[in-house]
């Protein structure tokens, strides 16, 4: 038993210690830009999403300037005037980030695409190395090969590890593997700074004395689970180089997906409400396809402009990934979302209890010469947009959007990025 | 409309920018100089590539220094398409720019806008900006229903 034991030891030591990496790109959209365009370098940059109303990225220098992410344009060019302002291109976005996914998976087994710009992976010390020179060597082996500027932080755990790069942001790459430098750098960060504690989280935690990072580490655990329940608990955890939040490689099944936005231009005009719904629903059935899976409810959400939320929810009579099916119900919690007269800014339809569609019953109750001819009728979709676009052939219900579709920047979306574990 | 643009300083020779006293039209954006071509300058001017050279004409008539050409410095691609200038020997010319500005919006122009190019009774060369109906983008980003033809994009 002993010899066994003295043997995993010596591979361990072989091996070397494992740990966490957090790869982060900074600045991405703009860095991406940047990589095709160099007449951008330097300059305060914004790109610009929600159909040009919004800034969703920005550059270091137009940060600097007091501009945030989500800020509607026309305040930015109050805080920034001499910004310079691009149209988002999520497929070239796409195109650097599996780059950037090669290369990590050329240093680590397990690599997790947890989003667009984000990644997490084990790595082992490797022999005769540090951590701190995998990750300058990590980080300086992107820049080589795509030209985007991460920020690499390599700790015992992954809320470590994801600290540790937002600490060394920009073009930073730093390894902090020992308690004591763990929390030195703890001290310093406020609670909030930790993915999955934001401001509720963190006012519940404030009466306790409870603010940094490292106040929380050295809080009682049975405390933290009682205020924070059994995630908070698992951040304790992590923050004290326990290991519980898994490095997932493969996309762990959807519980739920959904499609849709802001309108960039706000409406109450029910034809055009009814327009976004059916686009939204045409992308939610492609992503129901892609998955194979089909929805037993359905969920409309319309945010109003006057802060009011409207939902409406319609559970099928059986799991269905049918445009027809599926637009009946969409239709019946649109109209249990719709505040008449007020002025709606975002719609979301979202499906939820998905069951794979292998596993859904067939209707009872419907005419089986209906159900082929709705297949037909996806199969001819599926395949005329196959060839000529997507969105090619679309239902006309969605002809009050035309500007929409005349814009190829609206083919394609963050959310069609697929295989993140994140949005 | 576009009310400006901007065109990074290495791409104006420096006999043109001595000729045409463009000093006072450079700016800086992110340590790099550009010169900027306003509408609203006291001499509106535009650079434009003409029989293959780099020239500084005027923008429009805003000013009306002619009697007889329109007082804008815009016109509409559907306007030229139906002739309403073809009497002036019109020469279609591309406006090199690096940005363009719109109700304080800068915005990226990859390689530049089209341009209407008209003599006055004079004889002076003188530059209409092409433009078009906005598109939904440019639209809510500029708050503008028009928007210049862009040479090769479309935003």
């Amino acid at each position: 038993m002993s010899g066994v034991c003295t043997k995993l030891l010596f591979m361990e030591q072989i091996q070397g210690m494992k740990a966490v990496g957090h790869l982060d790109a900074d600045c991405f959209y703009v860095s991406a830009e940047r990589v095709r365009d160099s007449f951008l370098l330097g300059k305060p940059v914004g790109v610009l999403g929600n159909q040009g109303a919004c800034v969703i990225a920005k550059s270091y220098e137009m940060k600097a300037a007091g501009v945030s992410t989500g800020m509607p344009i026309w305040d930015a060019l109050v805080k920034c005037p001499e910004g310079v302002y691009i149209k988002r291109d999520f497929r070239w976005y796409e195109v650097l980030s599996r780059l950037m996914l090669e290369v990590a998976r050329e240093v680590s087994p397990r690599v997790e695409y947890y989003s667009i710009d984000e990644f997490f992976f084990t790595v082992a010390e490797p022999r005769g190395g540090s951590f701190q020179v995998l990750a300058e060597s990590i980080r300086d082996r992107i820049w080589e090969r795509v030209r985007v500027p991460v920020t690499v932080g390599i700790a015992r755990t992954r809320t470590l590890a994801k600290l540790i790069s937002d600490a060394a942001k920009p073009f930073g790459a730093l390894a902090v593997v020992d308690r004591g430098a763990e929390e030195r750098l703890l001290s310093g960060r406020p609670v909030t700074e930790i993915t999955g504690i934001a401001g509720r989280r963190a006012a519940r935690l404030e009466p306790w004395g409870i603010t940094t990072c490292l106040d929380l580490a050295r809080a009682d655990r049975r405390l933290v689970r009682s205020l924070l329940t059994a995630s908070g608990e698992a951040l304790w955890w992590e923050l004290n180089g326990d290991p519980v939040r898994a490095i997932e490689p493969r996309r762990p099944a959807h519980k739920a997906l959904s499609r849709g936005g802001s309108f960039g231009e706000s409406t109450s005009d029910p034809a055009v409400l009814h327009a976004w719904l059916v686009r939204n629903l045409e992308r939610l059935i492609e992503e129901l396809e892609y998955h194979g899976v089909a929805a037993g409810r359905l969920t409309v959400a319309i945010p109003y402009k006057s802060g009011q939320t409207g939902v409406g929810q319609v559970h099928l009579a059986v799991p269905s990934d049918r445009f027809d099916l599926l637009l009946d119900a969409a239709r019946s919690a649109l109209r249990k979302a719709w505040i008449p007269r007020a002025t709606a800014t975002h719609m979301h339809v979202i499906a939820e209890q998905l069951t794979h569609r292998v596993d859904c019953p067939g209707d009872l109750f419907e005419p089986p010469a209906r159900a082929a001819q709705a297949q037909a009728v996806a199969r001819l979709k599926r395949a005329v947009n196959a060839r000529h676009g997507r969105f090619a052939l679309r239902s006309a219900a969605t002809q009050a959007l035309g500007p929409i579709y005349r814009d190829a920047a609206n083919a394609y979306d963050i959310c069609d990025v697929r295989g993140k574990s994140c949005f | 409309m576009c009310l400006g643009i901007a065109l990074a300083a290495s791409e104006i020779p420096n006999d043109l920018i001595d000729r045409h006293a463009l000093r006072r039209r450079i700016h800086e954006r992110g340590g790099e100089p550009e010169f900027r071509f306003l509408y609203r300058d006291r001499h509106p001017r535009l650079p434009v590539w003409r029989d293959g050279r780099l020239q500084i004409v005027r923008w429009g008539n805003g000013q009306k220094k002619s009697r007889f050409l329109p007082d804008t410095g815009w016109t509409w691609q559907a306007t030229i398409d139906q002739g309403y200038w073809k009497n002036l020997n019109p020469a279609p010319v591309d406006i090199p720019a690096s940005l363009g500005l719109e109700r304080g919006v800068w915005y990226r122009i990859r390689q530049g806008v089209r341009g209407l190019l008209v003599p006055d009774e004079r004889g002076v060369a003188v530059v209409y900006m092409i433009c078009e109906p906005s598109s939904h983008y440019y639209q809510i980003m500029t708050r503008s229903n028009r928007m210049p033809t862009l040479i090769e994009e479309r935003i």
